[in-house]
């Protein structure tokens, strides 16, 4: 009951952050989407393919009209992710109000996973939603040929998680004791670091796991920062 | 088990692996300063080449090709300086070259496109960068990257601008899938051939490498597909796939193509002259050359001695025989040379200055795969045509300095796994292999100056981390991590570990604010005074 309060409150302080990035993304993605598809941007182009001469090698490999919607899904991830961080982490700070959190009648890992919860639904309704009407909009038959694979909708989906590492490297400096100078940064450093070598993978699965990995780095320090810490 | 177990470890992973990244990132930024600033252009004055040493020059520089009768003509394009490679295919057919004959005679001098002899074509193998996919570039093609990954796809023209179909290659499942206009699947090509069923498909193999083009009378692709252990052809178009090779006992390590490909006469990458043959040559894992031919419809395996290079040698078939083309460099590198950067830059730190002796050789192949030399021709390459760049010099100095800082443990891995490391490096994708690089540039060699600046680096540890230390254990494992990660491990030792110090009122020595008891007399912390709650300034 406690945790459902708390969670309530939580959504209730990001909700207007999360519905920002949805209506963002559903308008950025949504309007490069469309135009991709009217436009024909990413169309065969029958002057690579002339009788009697080899094929370039870089004329095989192809994209869909949803990749045009990547750049607005990764910024958008970005920035929901520094948000959701600063809002839940930071801001308290700012307002003096992590004594009121802290001082309830429950337990500090409650608000915490109070917190992890509020935004990993920010990230599902937020970006997850929008992404999954941007892939069934561009399955539609007759829009592409092909329509976008299965792998641009995990991929989608791995952004997703990205944003997720970002939000928890975020916290985890906004809980940090640290100087500015020394090591408060770090953790958003390293966040930034799981980002570009999970960018570099070709495997889905070891993305998957590296996400994974990273992700488990920043939450124990985050627990153990939080439990023990004074506020 | 207690949280700070595994909180503990998370921490200090993330802050080494920042603190090592920071580091190298200083290393390379000294490295390229030095040579910035270092950098002084010398240009020695030119001298004047007597007339043997020109001869010698336009030799080396010349293309050494041979006719079908077996005779070896040397093409010097004027004003080249560089040694020509693809001669053959040139750009500017006005370009004027000379032809000598193995005498050193004049024989023609004129454009290139109105030469009066037909040379032989060597099978060549598809280049990655220009007419083939191969794994690795398959790889960079599926990256994630903040674009998502791209698809491997062909498409089937049925009209100047629409496209029928497109085929998309499914890696897991080793086939395609065929879509039609409306995006709806119509079928597989599989190692089964056609399919309309998913049931049906069998998969082509672990893809290896694949060359594509449009035949003389079609707009869409045809593929050449090498697997591990087999080699289709596969017409999209037709919806037929060919097995043309199926080698069941050994894998296929590279493939050649010469005229195989239905090309359009004249254009860059065709040697489909009316002499040739199509062929594709493969060498297999065992060391074993192989060609298939067409026209007539032939296969043999030819035998060569156990002790030749392999890259060096390439093939050509004609109507009337097989040849064998080998080249001998006394400046070409073992092969096992390629497995460790520091074989090959003693290697040619020993080559610099030398004189060394190069041959072209031209055998003839029998059906039953012996070979039969028909000509040999060597020639002299003068020892001061190899230029040594300042850069490199500068380079060397400055990574030998910087990479004193840099962790004994990347030595270990190293000498552990060095050769390994390279061959990972050479097969991994882009961003991965330039990763990997970044390691292997600045690993500290065994060097004894790394180790001492390591053990300086603990000393600082045991004389900061003594009155601090909370545990043994934990004293110990930041020693050896120190002594492990070098600079980095003192930095992340720093970063974790600095807390203030006071003087213990009881033995008046330092003692660390984390532990309650001395770690010298063991006392305890005073208690706070009255109005003086402050234990450092107190203290």
């Amino acid at each position: 009951m406690r945790f459902l309060a708390l969670l309530r409150k939580e959504l209730r302080e990001g909700l207007p952050w999360i519905l920002l990035a949805a209506v963002a993304l559903l308008t950025i993605g949504g309007f490069s989407l469309r135009h991709a598809v009217v436009y024909k941007i990413y169309d065969w182009s029958r002057s690579y393919f002339t009788s009697g001469s080899v094929v370039y090698s870089n004329c095989l490999t192809h994209h869909t009209p949803l990749h045009i919607t990547s750049s607005a899904l990764f910024l958008t991830i970005i920035g929901l992710g520094l948000v959701l961080g600063v809002r839940q982490f930071w801001l308290p700070y700012f307002t003096g109000t992590w004594p009121f959190l802290i001082h309830r009648s429950t337990g500090r890992i409650t608000i915490i996973a109070a917190k992890f919860t509020a935004a990993a639904l920010g990230f599902i309704i937020s970006p997850g939603l929008i992404w999954a009407v941007f892939f069934w909009y561009a399955s539609r038959p007759g829009l592409s040929t092909p329509p976008p694979a299965l792998r641009t909708f995990i991929e989608g989906w791995l952004f997703i998680l990205l944003g997720l590492v970002i939000y928890l490297g975020t916290a985890l400096v906004g809980l940090s004791t640290a100087r500015w100078y020394t090591t408060k940064i770090f953790a958003l450093a390293f966040a930034t670091i799981a980002v570009i070598i999970v960018f570099m993978q070709w495997n889905l699965i070891m993305a998957f796991a590296l996400i994974i990995a990273s992700a488990a780095i920043l939450l124990l320090q985050i627990i153990d920062t939080f439990l023990k810490r004074e506020f | 088990m207690k949280l700070k177990y595994i909180s503990a470890p998370a921490k200090i992973f993330m802050t080494v692996l920042i603190m090592l990244i920071g580091i190298h990132i200083l290393q390379i930024i000294i490295m390229e300063t030095a040579i910035i600033f270092a950098y002084k252009e010398h240009r020695e004055p030119k001298k004047e080449l007597s007339e043997q040493e020109k001869r010698l020059d336009r030799i080396k520089n010349s293309a050494k090709e041979f006719l079908p009768d077996g005779t070896i003509h040397l093409i010097y394009k004027l004003g080249r300086e560089r040694y020509m490679y693809d001669w053959q295919r040139q750009e500017n057919e006005r370009e004027i070259v000379q032809i000598y004959d193995a005498n050193d005679n004049l024989l023609w001098d004129g454009p290139i496109k109105d030469r009066p002899y037909k040379y032989l074509f060597w099978a060549e193998p598809p280049s990655p960068h220009r007419d083939a996919i191969d794994e690795r570039r398959l790889k960079e093609t599926l990256m994630i990257t903040p674009e998502f990954s791209q698809t491997l796809e062909i498409p089937v023209f049925y009209s100047e601008k629409e496209v029928m179909q497109v085929w998309r290659y499914e890696l897991a499942k080793e086939h395609f899938v065929g879509y039609n206009t409306v995006g709806e699947k119509f079928g597989y090509i599989s190692a089964a051939g056609f399919t309309n069923s998913k049931a049906g498909a069998e998969p082509l193999g672990k893809f290896k490498l694949l060359t594509a083009w449009c035949p003389k009378d079609s707009s869409s692709p045809t593929l050449l597909w090498q697997t591990k252990r087999r080699i289709y052809q596969i017409n999209f178009e037709n919806q037929s796939v060919e097995l043309i090779l199926e080698n069941p006992q050994t894998d296929i390590e590279k493939i050649a193509l010469l005229a195989w490909r239905d090309l359009k006469p004249d254009t860059i990458e065709d040697t489909s002259t009316d002499m040739h043959r199509p062929t594709i040559y493969y060498q297999t894992e065992d060391r074993k050359h192989h060609l298939i031919m067409r026209n007539p419809d032939q296969k043999i395996t030819i035998n060569t001695p156990d002790d030749w290079d392999n890259r060096l040698i390439s093939f050509s078939a004609t109507k009337q025989s097989v040849f064998l083309n080998r080249y001998i460099s006394e400046r070409t590198p073992p092969e096992d040379y390629y497995k460790s950067p520091k074989l090959m830059r003693e290697w040619w730190d020993n080559l610099r200055g030398k004189t060394t002796k190069e041959a072209v050789e031209l055998y003839e192949a029998a059906e039953d795969g012996n070979i039969k030399l028909l000509n040999h021709y060597d020639w002299t390459v003068p020892g001061q045509s190899i230029f040594v760049d300042p850069r490199e010099r500068i380079m060397r100095k400055a990574t030998y300095c910087v990479t004193k800082f840099s962790p004994p443990l990347y030595e270990l891995v190293w000498h552990f796994w060095g050769s390994k490391f390279w061959e990972i490096r050479h097969y991994s994708s882009d961003p991965m292999r330039e990763l990997l690089g970044f390691i292997e540039h600045l690993h500290p060699g065994s060097s004894v100056l790394n180790w001492l600046i390591s053990a300086a680096m603990m000393g600082f540890v045991l004389w900061h981390g003594w009155p601090r230390r909370t545990s043994w254990a934990w004293f110990i494992f930041w020693l050896i991590f120190v002594g492990a990660f070098n600079l980095a491990g003192l930095m992340t030792y720093w970063a974790l570990n600095h807390t203030t110090v006071i003087k213990c009122p009881s033995c008046s020595k330092r003692r660390g604010l984390l532990k309650s008891n001395c770690a010298r007399c063991g006392s305890k912390l005073p208690e706070p005074q009255i109005g003086k709650l402050n234990l450092i300034f107190n203290n």
